[in-house]
């Protein structure tokens, strides 16, 4: 009976099992991978190759690697063997021309490209153009210089042709720097906690969360209790038009905040017309920029705010009001000690609930003020995504993005560890109400 | 302090429920509301107390017109049926909010409420919360916190209901003793005719928005002026036997009954008429005997419930010491007090 019982029970959860999964565990467990590498545009999100380029080279001799070793890294050869053959076969030279080439230079090796063209040019069938010519003695040449390896074991191999002299600690080096892929690496968390950026967006995030939140719960509380008392015809209406923020498309409701603040927008022609100092508010200052981004998460907030606020002063039951009057409570000394303690638990799940919606939340600044002016409305989580996903330079930084977001998820699973301890959310859960 | 109604009026959504009702509760006195429900008893206690707004009329506290004052100013105690305690604040605080909220003094708080608490019989319960409290725990603090600033009215809605058989007796005689102790004028809304005549010196009866009927609980039971007041009365209830006048008495539809009657003399044979016979007055002793067969038998202990149909399918009610000679289907031959009945006529005045 009790597994039967637990069998039911778990396949009543495991919609929302397979969705935790694949919703949440999943894209944590990713980005927690992510956080710990190097990935961005340039490594690529699959496996790299090995490829010595000429700034390697440089940043090499800057790292300790011996003068003489780069050099020798960034001479090239050129080799007459059956795969250049091939290769210069491919590339369209003439066939008559590259028998020539086998059977009178075969299986020699130039180390000066001047020295291999003057050679081809003594051939009887060498083509008439130079371009030509100097098309086949491409196909010849032997570098490390900016050829792509696929495998370390190659790459390490070429080098040891090269430079069959050279240390092996100078090789690793050199192989493990020549490695266009992603890497495993820690310096991402290093890096955030080492800049002092990190701590700007730390306290814009923490001002924006807190003022924002403030702002919702203010609203919100003071949105149900207005329409609390009014008549329900006039509460209804008032209760769609604040709800408006919350059921408006994101992307419509931050541009009729444009329309509102931008120049030439309502405010700045009512301002201009007031004399009042007239610009973009939602860019032009940093004060009325986080006003402009306060307000605008902050009635989405409230709208939600006021659904669950009036909610439960509908639950409230009506003798308790009625007894309150009677006793000789003024109105406001209902809504304080009657209405507002009947409220704690909705006012303390739209904090938790907000702080953690708001940790993660950018889309409305990256719609309206886009963390500006300058970087003062950047937060945490806009940062991140502009980090990882949304580079102006062209390189996303998906690992360091993925480091950023993953401080994110546990700051916030943190915070709901506290909120549901601090709270004490396990009372509102209720024994079943039905026994299997 | 006396109440009067005034040609009260209350109107919902334009619909009349109470048309011009009036009404005046002596100082000191205990008034029931009695009626089935929808007959406007709450409405018109919500209205004394101002939750609700007169429509029309006036009501008086004593000399001072309250009609439009708000509940806050009106220094009214109400009882609700549900107690409506507030669940965030203990016992104390509940009982002290209506000292806290006009500003009294801590100390005035503290002897005030521990005063009313030992009037309750709840002094030892101030720190708990309500939830933490029996039923009839929380309606002693719902009466203690009505009482606690000494209103001019108590007002109690259906303060009973929602208690237990066991302690609705109990706590029917402790609001009466408080009441009796504070010699509050106090107005009891309840739909129970065993609370409203075991606990108030007066009843008065409702019915569609309408007081049919004031009086002592002992007149309203012996002397009802209507069949609906009777019928409300009783318990168990009075039974009706359908019926006309005839040569000065009462017969059944078919004949078969034949009821001497005082009062029917005046009145011209064949007139329509109903007679309620109350279950004490049938039984083994009277002057008329009656033949029926017992479709119904229900023993309560010490009193035995009978149903006899009569013939022309009537059933007359019958209350009587227990015994077990008689059980359902048994044909009996009792007899009814004649002298005892109550006429009344087609309309359901009383004759």
């Amino acid at each position: 009976m009790r597994t039967r019982s637990y069998m039911v029970g778990l396949a009543f959860m495991s919609p929302a099992l397979v969705v935790l999964i694949g919703f949440f565990f999943l894209p944590v467990v990713l980005t927690a991978v992510f956080a710990f590498t190097n990935m961005s545009t340039s490594t690529g999100i699959s496996g790299g190759s090995y490829v010595v380029t000429g700034n390697l080279l440089t940043a090499l001799k800057e790292n300790g690697v011996p003068v003489e070793i780069a050099d020798a890294l960034s001479k090239a050869s050129f080799v007459v063997d059956p795969e250049g053959i091939a290769k210069a076969r491919d590339a369209g030279t003439d066939p008559a021309f590259l028998a020539e080439i086998e059977q009178q230079l075969g299986g020699r090796t130039f180390t000066d490209e001047r020295l291999f063209e003057r050679e081809l040019k003594t051939l009887q069938h060498r083509p008439r153009s130079i371009r030509d010519l100097k098309l086949a003695v491409d196909q010849f040449e032997l570098s490390i210089l900016n050829s792509r390896f696929t495998s370390e074991s190659a790459a390490r191999q070429a080098i040891a042709t090269f430079l069959p002299s050279a240390p092996a600690d100078t090789v690793d080096q050199i192989v493990e720097a020549s490695y266009t892929g992603w890497t495993w690496t820690t310096a991402n968390f290093k890096q955030l906690f080492s800049t002092s950026d990190t701590w700007r967006i730390v306290l814009n995030t923490v001002f924006y969360v807190a003022v924002t939140l403030s702002f919702t719960v203010f609203v919100g509380l003071f949105l149900a209790v207005t329409t609390f008392y009014l008549p329900a015809g006039a509460a209804s209406a008032f209760s769609m038009l604040w709800l408006l923020p919350r059921i408006t498309p994101i992307v419509l409701y931050a541009v009729m905040w444009k329309w509102f603040t931008w120049e030439g927008g309502f405010l700045y022609t009512a301002a201009d017309a007031l004399g009042l100092p007239a610009f973009n508010y939602m860019k032009g200052s940093v004060p009325t920029a986080w006003t402009i981004v306060i307000m605008v998460n902050g009635f989405i907030g409230a709208a939600f705010a006021m659904i669950l606020f009036s909610s439960a002063l509908k639950a409230i039951p009506v003798q308790q009001l009625w007894a309150s009057e009677v006793d000789g409570a003024s109105r406001w000394q209902q809504i304080r000690y009657i209405i507002l303690p009947h409220l704690r638990w909705p006012i303390l799940f739209v904090t938790s609930y907000q702080t953690l919606s708001l940790l993660s939340s950018y889309q409305e600044i990256w719609l309206t003020t886009n963390g500006g002016p300058g970087r003062t409305t950047t937060v945490w989580a806009l940062e991140s995504f502009n980090t990882a996903l949304n580079s102006y330079t062209g390189n996303l930084q998906y690992g360091l993005g993925a480091a950023m977001a993953l401080i994110l998820v546990i700051v916030g699973v943190s915070l709901s560890i506290i909120y549901l301890r601090l709270f004490r959310f396990d009372e509102l859960l209720g024994r079943p109400k039905i026994e299997f | 302090m006396q109440i009067v109604l005034k040609d009260f009026t209350k109107t919902f959504d334009g619909n009349t429920v109470i048309d011009r009702m009036n009404l005046t509760v002596e100082d000191g006195e205990m008034l029931a509301l009695l009626g089935p429900s929808g007959c406007g008893k709450s409405t018109t206690l919500f209205a004394v107390c101002g939750i609700h707004r007169v429509n029309g009329g006036q009501i008086l506290f004593g000399d001072r017109d309250v009609s439009n004052l708000p509940s806050q100013q009106r220094n009214v105690g109400v009882v609700f049926q549900n107690y409506a305690l507030y669940p965030h604040m203990s016992v104390f605080e509940n009982i002290a909010f209506p000292l806290t909220v006009r500003k009294d003094s801590k100390a005035d708080v503290d002897r005030a409420v521990r005063d009313i608490a030992e009037l309750t019989h709840i002094s030892e319960l101030l720190e708990r919360r309500p939830g933490q409290l029996s039923g009839g725990q929380q309606q002693r603090v719902a009466l203690a916190r009505a009482l606690v600033r000494k209103p001019d009215v108590l007002l109690l809605d259906e303060p009973l209901a929602n208690l237990d058989a066991k302690l609705r007796l109990e706590m029917r005689s402790e609001i009466r003793r408080i009441q009796l102790e504070t010699g509050i004028t106090a107005i009891l809304v309840t739909h129970d005719q065993v609370e409203a005549m075991s606990m108030c010196e007066r009843i008065a009866i409702m019915k569609g928005g309408k007081i049919i009927q004031i009086d002592t609980p002992k007149d309203m039971y012996s002397n009802p002026r209507t069949s609906f007041v009777a019928g409300f009365l009783g318990n168990p209830p009075i039974s009706f036997l359908k019926g006309r006048a005839e040569a000065g008495g009462f017969v059944l539809d078919d004949g078969s009954l034949r009821l001497p009657l005082p009062v029917a003399s005046q009145i011209p044979d064949g007139t329509d008429l109903t007679v309620g016979i109350r279950p004490e007055h049938f039984g083994r002793a009277g002057d008329v005997p009656i033949s029926g067969k017992v479709i119904f038998a229900e023993t309560q202990g010490r009193e035995n419930l009978y149903d006899v149909a009569l013939p022309d399918g009537s059933v007359l009610r019958s209350v009587q010491p227990a015994q077990d000679d008689v059980r359902a289907g048994d044909s009996v031959s009792w007899k009814l007090e004649s002298a005892a009945a109550l006429v009344f006529a087609e309309d359901g005045r009383r004759l």
